[in-house]
């Protein structure tokens, strides 16, 4: 058949060139895998970034702007409160008058006190929480007055409507002589009075109880209960004087910095401690001297413009509560003037002349500070800890919007101790909410990160040997039939899901294992033991018995020797317990065999029935399918050549596997290892079941432990969208997130590493 | 699993038998030898002996089972599943099959050198004293002298040693060979087996390792399997002609080459089969 030229070139040209179906899937699939790449890493950073969002308030400080400026009569004001809208101040002046000003259009209502001509206001204490005003006269009297608000909706807008309501005019301690300085604390069931009067001689001190009676009507008549006098209990002059908020306490403060601290209960009033906060100052004189919100810690200024914060706590070697040094702030230059505590959470404001400063007690932080231009006469914080006001010396009252949703927080928050109230040390500790709001939320991420590592240590401890010397022995030495069916079986135990698992470890294998224990000890060691005894004793047996069992097979041999020591360890475990787990039982004496009680008594650690060891094996369970499949996968991919190579030159199976089969799969030994342990560090479902939860900073193995994801699981239903806690929790999620970002790269460079140094050609 | 494959076919030829006329015991001695893969057989009944320190080169075209073979004298074919064999092969006059026999001391006394260089991923020093360490001789001056003078034996000396401790992946494709040869030298074996040790080499090479290996006859008894058969005619005593699985022709190389007693010799070394 003649071929012409032509048709030949125009059949290579066709043969050469690439059909246009081949162009357009090459072209959609480039950009689809491009796209679906970018789209990938975009997604990925866009978690990031959203996470970072979202905790990023957590480290900002507080915004406080001047909202205006409200001009009052000029006057001298004693005492200035707010409702706890933050709308209509009041101020008290010199004549015992209430004026009542009205933020929103500047009117001024002024309620007199209605007080007898006769008297003079020579002392008042005013304590916003229960908006309680007592004032001591100049004869020796005193009466409290309730400044109340009522609410009325007019058109839908709140109205407030003040109101005063003055008590009877009580007596107390030297009549006739003045009261100098005068507190009053009210708990409730409980009030109680204390003054400082001047007698021309040493100044006294004299405490009443007040009792209400409480009628089926409502509150009745108060009647003075019972009265002390203190004078005598205590050196020195009396300058200060602090009720308990709880009416459980009283401070009193000496003019030469001593404090003397009485406990008072129904019946008695008793000098608990004597303490001086500034003893180490050339000047140790006490400026001023208040409560924090929650009545546990005082926050004391010297003349010298130092700032303290003593806390009640039981001491280590004591057994009552007494005041202690926790928390030191920045000096003020000048003498402290004024303080005012915030109503929600630890802030105070102290103010002298004309510095005004936001300081934050949990965290020993300074929130914020300016310079006024102007000279600072009073100040108060509103009780949503979102207004400031401050009355200057020339009556103008300027109020400020303060902006801090999230005063607890900050890196010392999360990552150093804190000193919190009530702990006789600096701790990390976390414990988001409490029962009550004075509540001081404790967000250490230290307890959750210890107990994260904890929960991988233990898991990566049970898991790391078993799978890889499985998957050791699956590729290199078992029968390839058995092999077949091993396999498999492994990757549906790492489909099991974890709620399953942590379901069974929590209630089956936690009681289980818990009286147990001496038995999976034993287990856990002799199970070794007598593995690599009896290869010993099987590699020494002649070849003919050892050819009875096919190469392969082996293990049906180990597996006899599996149950023997099983039976042998399920014997032993009572004589073993009952002969090194021995303790005498320290309440009636008796000698028990119970490892618990042997452990709780020798190590004095606790013993928890979920603990790390029930994690251990869980999560554990949960790793090894993951860490076999991966390290089984690279073993055997292991070219045959190298393996031929060595077993060439004389090497055993055992030597070929560890010389060369093993070095040259490290590489994916190690990636199947950091794949177990990513899953082990954000596995939740199973520690959340697992364990009791507490967050620990222990190692113990008996106990349980709290880590970052089951903490999200845990808290995030009770954490108020946008809250400290819940940006908290997301500040964990983050953490996690570098964790395991950490990881990963470790493993890949690490891999690259190994790769590179074992890459056979 | 081994089971016995009783393949009862009469002996072809009797030119395997060396030891008459040498007078002396062959080293290897291949008795009525069948091997399958599976149900596959490979090998037919062969009869073959090595004598000491000569070279014994296979030919024969691809598929006829010179490579099988060769692994059954170290036993590297216990490595695969399924197969059965019958017959003997002894060394010394010792059967290999000995259930007794220990199979390390055997792959100890019969070295072996792969078709495809397979250095460990290791430096070339620990390459070499792969064998020595796994017998646990770890002493440092006795392994150096054995790396020289493996290095030296398998001509490689000159050439890495100076750089003993880098990888060995580091080497030519030739020079990974004769790194594999010190290897199975350093061994001190008697035997040493070499699939088709050149194949992947350049000519150069070739004959770099061509020269090594008449130099390592003064000491060793070598079979080696080539496709070459000027390398063959080179370098061996003796030459085994297999085809299908069967010997057909055993002699001493000159007389193989220069007078074929077969047919099907004559056509594989003339180019008509293969
Ligand atoms: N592992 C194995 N499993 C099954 N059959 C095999 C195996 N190895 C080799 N065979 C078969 O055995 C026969 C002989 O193979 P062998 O490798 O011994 O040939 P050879 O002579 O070395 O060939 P070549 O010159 O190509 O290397 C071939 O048919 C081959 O398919
Ligand atoms: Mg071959």
């Amino acid at each position: 058949m003649p071929i012409q030229q032509k048709n030949i070139s125009v059949k290579l040209d066709a043969r050469f060139s690439v059909s246009t179906t081949v162009k357009v899937i090459d072209y959609v699939m480039e950009r689809f895998i491009k796209i679906g790449g970018i789209g990938v890493i975009a997604a990925v950073s866009g978690i990031f970034v959203f996470i970072f969002l979202e905790i990023l308030p957590l480290f900002q400080w507080p915004e406080v702007k001047e909202i205006g400026v409200v001009s009052m009569p000029q006057r001298e004001y004693l005492e200035m409160g707010v409702d706890q809208w933050g709308k209509k101040p009041f101020f008290l002046d010199t004549e015992s008058n209430f004026h009542f000003l009205t933020l929103d259009t500047g009117q001024i209502t002024t309620i007199p006190a209605q007080l007898p001509d006769s008297v003079r206001v020579t002392a008042y204490d005013y304590s916003q929480e229960g908006g309680t005003l007592v004032c001591g006269f100049d004869d020796g009297r005193f009466c409290l007055f309730n400044v109340e608000y009522s609410e009325r909706f007019i058109d839908g807008v709140r109205e407030l409507e003040p109101s005063i309501k003055r008590s009877e005019i009580y007596r107390i301690g030297r009549t006739g002589h003045p009261i100098e300085s005068i507190t009053y604390a009210d708990s409730g069931d409980q009030k109680i009075i204390a003054v400082v009067q001047d007698t021309g001689a040493r100044a006294t001190v004299s405490l009443v109880r007040l009792m209400q009676e409480q009628t089926l009507l409502g509150s009745g008549a108060v009647t003075i209960d019972e009265e002390y006098d203190l004078t005598n209990q205590f050196e020195g002059t009396p300058v200060l004087l602090l009720a308990g908020t709880q009416a459980d306490a009283l401070l009193i403060a000496t003019d030469e910095g001593r404090i003397s601290y009485f406990n008072i209960d129904d019946e008695d009033c008793e000098l608990m401690q004597v303490f001086q906060p500034f003893a180490d100052l050339a000047d140790p004189a006490i400026n001023t001297l208040d409560y924090l919100f929650g009545g546990v810690s005082i926050v004391i200024t010297a003349a010298t413009g130092e700032n303290r914060v003593f806390s009640l706590f039981i001491p280590a070697n004591g057994t009552s509560r007494l005041f202690g040094h926790t928390k030191s702030f920045p000096n003020f230059t000048e003498p402290v003037t004024n303080y005012s505590p915030s109503l929600r959470n630890k802030a105070f404001l102290l103010s002298s002349d004309r510095t005004l400063s936001l300081r934050f007690a949990t965290n020993s932080s300074i929130r914020w500070e300016a310079q006024l231009d102007y000279n600072i006469r009073d100040t108060v914080i509103s009780s949503k800890y979102d207004r400031l006001m401050v009355l200057s010396d020339d009556s103008n009252l300027h109020v400020y919007n303060l902006h801090d949703p999230h005063p607890t927080s900050g890196i010392s928050a999360f990552f150093s101790r804190q000193w919190f109230e009530g702990s006789p040390f600096p701790k990390f500790e976390w414990q988001s909410t409490g029962a009550s709001d004075d509540y001081e939320p404790k967000l250490s991420m230290i307890p959750l990160i210890i107990g994260t590592l904890k929960g991988t240590f233990y898991a990566m401890l049970f898991a790391t040997p078993l799978a890889l010397s499985a998957a050791l022995y699956t590729s290199q030495f078992l029968d390839r039939r058995i092999r077949t069916i091993v396999k498999p079986t492994m990757e549906t135990m790492a489909s099991l899901p974890s709620v399953v698992l942590g379901f069974l470890g929590a209630l089956w294998l936690a009681p289980l294992i818990e009286t147990r224990l001496v038995f999976i000890f034993l287990l856990i060691v002799l199970l070794p033991v007598g593995a690599i005894l009896t290869g010993y004793c099987w590699s020494r047996l002649p070849m003919k018995i050892q050819r009875g069992v096919p190469a392969g097979n082996e293990f049906l041999v180990m597996l006899g020797i599996f149950v023997i020591g099983f039976v042998a360890c399920w014997y032993l475990a009572p004589t073993v317990e009952r002969r090194f787990f021995s303790v005498v039982d320290p309440v009636n004496g008796q000698v028990v065999s119970d490892f618990r009680e042997w452990w709780r008594l020798t190590t004095n650690t606790p013993f928890e029935q979920r603990n790390s060891l029930i994690v251990g094996f869980v999560m554990g369970f949960a790793v090894i399918p993951i860490v076999f499949s991966i390290a089984e996968e690279s073993l055997s991919n292991v070219p045959t050549a190298l393996s031929s190579g060595a077993l060439a030159l004389g090497a055993s199976r055992w030597q070929t596997a560890v010389r060369i089969v093993i070095p040259t799969a490290s590489a994916g030994i190690f990636s199947a290892l950091m794949m177990g342990l990513g899953r082990a560090v954000g596995e939740t479902m199973i520690v959340l079941m697992v364990t009791g939860n507490t967050p620990v900073l222990d190692f113990n193995m008996f106990t349980g432990m709290r880590t970052l994801s089951a903490n999200i699981a845990v808290e995030l239903p009770e954490a108020p969208h946008g809250g400290t806690l819940y940006r908290t929790l997301f500040l964990g999620a983050l953490i996690l997130f570098i964790f395991t970002f950490f990881i990963n790269t470790l493993a890949v460079t690490l891999r690259e590493h190994l790769r590179s140094r074992f890459k056979t050609v | 699993m081994q089971t016995v494959n009783n393949v009862a076919e009469p002996s072809m030829t009797s030119e395997g038998d060396v030891s008459n006329r040498t007078g002396q015991q062959p080293v290897i001695s291949i008795r009525d030898f069948d091997f399958s893969y599976g149900g596959n057989q490979v090998l037919f009944n062969i009869n073959l002996q090595v004598p000491e320190k000569e070279i014994v080169a296979f030919i024969g075209p691809s598929g006829c089972g010179k490579s099988t073979l060769l692994r059954s004298i170290n036993r590297m074919n216990d490595l695969i599943a399924g197969i059965s064999y019958c017959g003997d092969v002894r060394i010394n006059d010792q059967s290999i099959f000995d259930p007794t026999l220990d199979v390390i001391s055997l792959r100890k006394k019969v070295g072996m050198v792969f078709q495809k260089s397979n250095p460990f991923p290791k430096s070339i020093y620990e390459n070499v004293v792969f064998g020595l360490r796994i017998a646990g001789r770890n002493k440092r001056e006795e392994l150096d002298a054995v790396a020289e003078e493996s290095l030296k034996r398998a001509a490689l000396w000159d050439e890495v040693k100076d750089r003993l401790d880098s990888s060995a992946f580091g080497l030519s494709g030739g020079q990974m060979q004769r790194l594999c040869i010190a290897r199975a030298i350093a061994n001190e074996p008697e035997i040493i087996l070499m699939d088709e040790p050149c194949s992947a080499l350049d000519p150069v090479a070739t004959s770099k390792i061509e020269e090594m290996i008449l130099q390592l006859k003064e000491n060793y008894t070598i079979v080696i399997v080539t496709h070459n058969m000027q390398q063959a005619s080179r370098i061996s005593d003796r030459t085994a002609f297999f085809y299908l699985g069967e010997l057909i022709e055993y002699n001493e190389t000159h007389a193989l080459y220069s007078r074929p007693r077969e047919k099907r010799t004559e056509d594989y070394i003339t180019g008509r089969i293969g």
